[in-house]
């Protein structure tokens, strides 16, 4: 390596093909949130005496290796840290913790058109953008000619870029950024702009990178874009990476681990405090704090209330969803005739829910309410109550256990295996370390 | 499940690392900084900064096109909508050496021969320092969306302010020399290379005080303020509009001290080389009716050529390696 480093060599830009396309090393980015940017002498004086800011990590001890021509999809909520890992990777920002390698000339499609200046005919911009992405003079003459006809702006290049329509020049953006060849291609969030027609262009531009064997890394919301551009998936949580590992399971983890914690929220009228819901725990048959379980096994929601008023009498609800959101089951005590009260002011009350899971596997949430006896005035919520995962069992796949059998009522019966054969085990989930 | 890069820290040996713009060894995104700690205190620090340097420089050759695209951008945006367009770029050293001409010898009387083109011969490399420093102030500031959304060296916002006004300054040089020519003899075009070598040297000079503006004002918006102040002073304190002889000449003892100051400011040489070619000497007779006596353009001596040069490399290293230390986190902060 140390030997071969010429400037000839630095010139070609050549991917080296015995190293990982890119290297994440245990990185960790933080910004520093002031509360009121100090960028002046007085602020500067002021700071001296007390430091008002507050350091938040967008991202947290991530590590991972692409390999050339993996096509890997970085998919997690807003404010994850996919942004942040995607400039770490195109150098925008430097990593504060860790390293960040990447072997080969890197492109990022962040922002198209980045650099447009207003004034300046498409001609000049084309010019200036490419230059911007790390084209030389020469290799933006060359694929001047493709640029403008896969832009299609001939009769508007000598035209000042202020009077292009904003799809036109996200267009043009896009062309400059996709000609500029390179081994690793940082997409993030752009095809949701343009034309239908672009758009599917733009897809079939990917899709030929990808197929070209380059290294392709996708931040996107576009779950089905996602699943079908790439191979692998790593999905984000509050700067930690919760997963990484083929792309179906991502998404579908994703989806139910991620996706739920803005979901679940008991619908209705928020009525005043009356009773505050202390605790809320989740059992199992033994009596242990339940979180992952057994197919079907019994279950227990034990929920510890007091009246904050004087109470005549409240019911008790609880709603089982699963981690996507999909409502499963709710019960309120009152349905079954059970009410509780009448409590004095800081009277306590336990209320148990005695259940059984059938549930295949999966990952659900339970969310749990006080309301008055009619449902309708709801004096408190815990909206995420508990979590539990269903260990994943052979037998059945989907969401409900039907414990059904099978046999062979007319003709001939012969047994395969030992039943373990089941559906894709669901990923078990790395466990914030940090949680609440 | 998750992959823990198998990789030890230590290998952290120079791997290719390449960009939309350039190709760099070792450098920012592939050595462990720790938050807060300084490269240079980090053990074997010294040999990994040179690496730093060195990488970051053959970045900024192959950033060259975009460089000259800036430059471009910078020339034609700037002049956009003026009828009298690139004209500007020479008009106005001959409007304000049309002022000083009228202040500086019908009122108070400055003793050199061809005030105007005295005058001229020093403001334009002065008016290159400035109006350099102006633009450069703002690149980075006023680019911040395009610092967050894509790499590039980012120097090369501040060098396209510097090199843009190269060229108008070398357009001024072209349209004004037939007046020196005219007012001081064939020796101006004779003593070319003393005024390519100052402009030259400026130009390195200017370069790294651009850097240094540039890349200080991101984090200290106070100086955007001071600028007008700063090169105000800096202007007075610089032999534009008086010789330094004279200045040499007349201060007693007691003020001893402003021509030491005018002698360490570093702008004060890059001025005399220029006008020395451009104008020519200017030196103290000792004589009280006519203190000063000029000479036609010279070479320049050894020692001030030594001098400037000093100046260049020196400033160019101190803005680019600040430039280079406050640019790993232009992305948060503009």
């Amino acid at each position: 390596m140390e030997q071969r480093r010429s400037i000839g060599q630095l010139a070609g830009a050549m991917a080296d093909p015995n190293q990982p396309a890119v290297v994440v090393d245990r990185v960790t980015e933080t910004f520093r949130l002031f509360h009121e940017r100090p960028s002046g002498l007085k602020e500067r004086l002021y700071r001296m005496r007390r430091a008002s800011y507050t350091d938040f990590n967008a991202l947290e001890d991530v590590s991972f290796t692409i390999e050339h021509g993996e096509s890997v999809a970085v998919i997690g909520p807003n404010g994850s840290g996919k942004s942040t890992l995607l400039k770490l990777l195109a150098r925008i920002l430097p990593p504060d913790e860790g390293t960040v390698r990447t072997n080969g000339r890197v492109a990022s499609l962040l922002e198209l058109g980045a650099g447009f200046h207003g004034d300046l005919t498409g001609r000049e911009n084309i010019r200036l953008n490419g230059a911007i992405l790390g084209l030389s003079g020469t290799e933006i003459a060359e694929r001047f000619d493709e640029i403008v006809e896969f832009a299609g702006v001939e009769h508007l290049l000598d035209t000042a870029v202020r009077t292009y329509s904003s799809g036109l020049e996200v267009r043009l953006g896009f062309a400059v950024a996709v000609t500029v060849d390179p081994d690793i291609l940082l997409v993030d969030e752009v095809l949701a702009v343009g034309d239908a027609e672009f758009q599917e262009r733009s897809l079939d531009r990917m899709r030929t990178f990808r197929d070209a064997g380059k290294t392709f890394v996708l931040v996107s919301h576009d779950l089905d874009a996602v699943r079908e551009m790439c191979d692998r998936a790593i999905v984000l949580d509050r700067g930690r990476a919760l997963f990484d590992g083929p792309v179906s399971e991502g998404v579908e983890l994703y989806k139910q681990r991620v996706v739920s914690s803005a979901a679940p929220r008991v619908d209705r009228r928020r009525g005043p405090r009356q009773v505050a819901i202390d605790d809320v725990r989740l059992l199992d048959s033994d009596g242990e704090l339940a979180t992952e379980v057994a197919r079907s096994s019994p279950l227990v929601l034990r929920v510890r209330l007091r009246a904050l008023t004087e109470v005549e009498v409240c019911s008790v609800g609880v709603v089982v969803s699963r981690g996507d959101g999909t409502h499963l089951y709710e019960l309120h005590t009152t349905w079954q005739g059970v009410g509780v009260g009448p409590l004095r002011p800081w009277q306590e009350a336990v209320v148990e829910v005695r259940f059984t899971a059938h549930l295949l596997a999966g990952h659900y949430a339970i969310a749990c309410s006080v309301t008055d006896a009619s449902g309708r005035e709801t004096w408190a919520v815990v909206a995420e109550a508990a979590r539990f995962a269903v260990q994943p069992a052979p037998g059945g796949a989907g969401l409900v256990d039907l414990s059904a059998s099978a046999v062979v009522a007319d003709g001939p019966v012969r047994r395969t295996g030992d039943g373990k054969a089941g559906p894709i085990p669901l990923p078990r989930l790395q466990r914030r370390q940090a949680r609440g | 499940m998750l992959q823990r890069g198998g990789s030890p820290r230590g290998y952290d040996g120079p791997g290719t690392q390449v960009s939309g713009v350039a190709v760099a060894v070792g450098g920012s995104g592939v050595t462990t900084q720790p938050h807060g700690v300084d490269t240079t205190s980090v053990p074997g620090a010294s040999r990994l900064a040179t690496l730093r340097v060195s990488t970051k420089l053959v970045e900024l050759w192959r950033a060259r096109e975009l460089l000259a695209q800036l430059v471009r951008k910078e020339l034609k945006v700037r002049y956009r909508n003026s009828a009298l367009g690139f004209l500007w770029s020479m008009l106005t050293p001959v409007l304000m050496t049309a002022v000083f001409s009228v202040v500086f010898t019908q009122i108070v009387r400055i003793p050199v021969d061809d005030f105007p083109a005295f005058f001229i011969s020093g403001y334009l490399v002065w008016q290159f320092l400035q109006n350099s420093c102006q633009g450069a102030i703002h690149s980075i500031v006023g680019n911040g969306e395009l610092i967050k959304k894509v790499y590039f060296p980012r120097e090369v916002l501040p060098l396209s302010h510097v090199f843009s006004q190269l060229i108008h300054l070398l357009l001024a040089l072209l349209v004004l020399s037939p007046y020196l020519i005219y007012s001081r003899g064939f020796g101006v075009l004779v003593h070319l290379p003393t005024t390519l070598l100052a402009i030259a040297l400026l130009t390195v000079f200017t370069s790294g005080i651009a850097m240094w503006f540039a890349g200080v004002n991101v984090v200290f918006r106070d100086l955007q303020e001071l600028f007008v102040v700063i090169f105000q002073v800096w202007f007075y304190a610089t032999p534009v509009l008086y010789p330094l002889a004279l200045v040499t000449a007349q201060m007693g003892e007691r003020f001893a001290w402003i021509a030491q100051l005018i002698a360490i400011n570093p702008a004060t040489w890059f001025v005399e080389l220029a006008r020395l070619g451009l104008y020519g000497s200017v030196s103290a007779t000792g004589d009280v009716l006519v203190p000063l006596r000029d000479g036609p353009p010279a070479w320049p001596s050894v020692t001030s050529t030594a001098v400037a040069g000093g100046w260049a490399v020196a400033m160019f290293v101190v803005g680019y390696l600040v430039f280079l230390r406050r640019a790993r986190t232009f992305a948060k902060e503009v």
